[in-house]
């Protein structure tokens, strides 16, 4: 692999990582759903999501999450690790919008055992509505060190 | 807590207990299908000799996947009007707040996980709590969750909630 590896010493606060653009449709809610052995109705049947008060059937949840966890992949690289991950629901998004998905760097810091920590605000929108907030800490390898 | 409150004295008495145990084989297929169905193309989870150039022995799960490698079998016959499963909360019920929607989930990732890893899951429920909003009262539902591989080492540990309106 190629693939540019990001390394903990050339980050730095209020950077951003390179946001991720997905407009999901309704074949991706369908794989999505099976993908997480979902019955869940509302992903699928339009007359139950109108009953339930949506304008049509809603993305997953943990599918805007898994999003925002492969941004966050994307930019760490093979040697990046995800620490911690929370996001909380706050609004709901229907198949055939423009979402996107990405994060700031709020911190960075060293353990006591020399591992290079970021911490990170994340955030699922549409246009201006953020659908998703949340925070992450991932390890980023150190220039000249073996992990 | 009073006659008044929305949290019958049944689901209040079930705090500190498990609410779910469940166990799992993680499995490469399936989280390569679900990697495919969130357009997830890392190499971590698909290309072996990747993986090993970047420390580890195999191709890994992704670590949001792991929460599925447990899930266990529903009967259709056992499945909510709205075709959920309702497994994951311990059927917590609150008839006096009904209407139940997810709140947030936090994860903490210990370890990888690797094909046919053993899991195993404990949900026990750290607290319920009613409280006051702006669109008035609701019951807000919190869950610790610990996920130990074969070994008995932890590999992630979550924390999730949910809140339940009348």
């Amino acid at each position: 692999m190629t693939d540019q590896q990001v390394f903990f010493d050339d980050v730095s606060v209020g950077e951003q990582i390179p946001a991720l653009s997905v407009t999901v449709d309704e074949t991706q809610l369908f794989f999505f759903s099976a993908a997480t052995y979902n019955g869940h109705r509302i992903h699928y049947d339009k007359k139950w999501a109108h009953a339930e008060g949506y304008d049509d059937v809603l993305v997953q949840g943990p599918l805007q999450a898994a999003l925002l966890a492969r941004a966050i992949g994307d930019w760490i690289g093979g040697r990046g690790r995800l620490v911690s991950f929370s996001v909380e629901n706050r609004a709901v998004a229907y198949h055939g919008e423009s979402l996107r998905f990405g994060g700031v760097i709020t911190g960075t810091r060293l353990t006591d055992e020399g591992a290079g920590l970021v911490d990170l605000d994340i955030a699922g929108r549409r246009e201006d509505t953020v659908l998703m907030p949340g925070t992450a800490t991932v390890q980023l390898p150190r220039r000249g060190a073996r992990s | 807590m009073n006659d008044d409150s929305l949290i019958d004295a049944e689901s209040a008495s079930r705090v500190g207990t498990v609410a779910a145990a469940a166990t799992g084989e993680v499995n490469r297929r399936d989280w390569q299908r679900w990697a495919a169905a969130v357009g997830d193309r890392n190499p971590l989870w698909f290309d072996p000799e990747y993986a090993r150039a970047n420390g580890y022995r195999e191709v890994i799960c992704p670590p949001l996947f792991l929460q599925y490698a447990v899930l266990g079998v529903t009967h259709l016959d056992t499945l909510r009007p709205d075709g959920s499963s309702g497994a994951v909360s311990g059927s917590l019920a609150f008839p006096r707040a009904p209407k139940r929607m997810a709140g947030g989930e936090s994860f903490t990732f210990h370890l990888p996980a690797y094909h046919r890893d053993q899991i195993e899951m404990v949900r026990t429920i750290e607290s319920i709590t009613e409280k006051e909003g702006r669109s008035g009262r609701f019951v807000l539902v919190t869950w610790h969750t610990i996920y130990r591989n074969q070994h008995g080492d932890p590999v992630a540990e979550a924390s999730t909630s949910m809140i339940a309106r009348p």
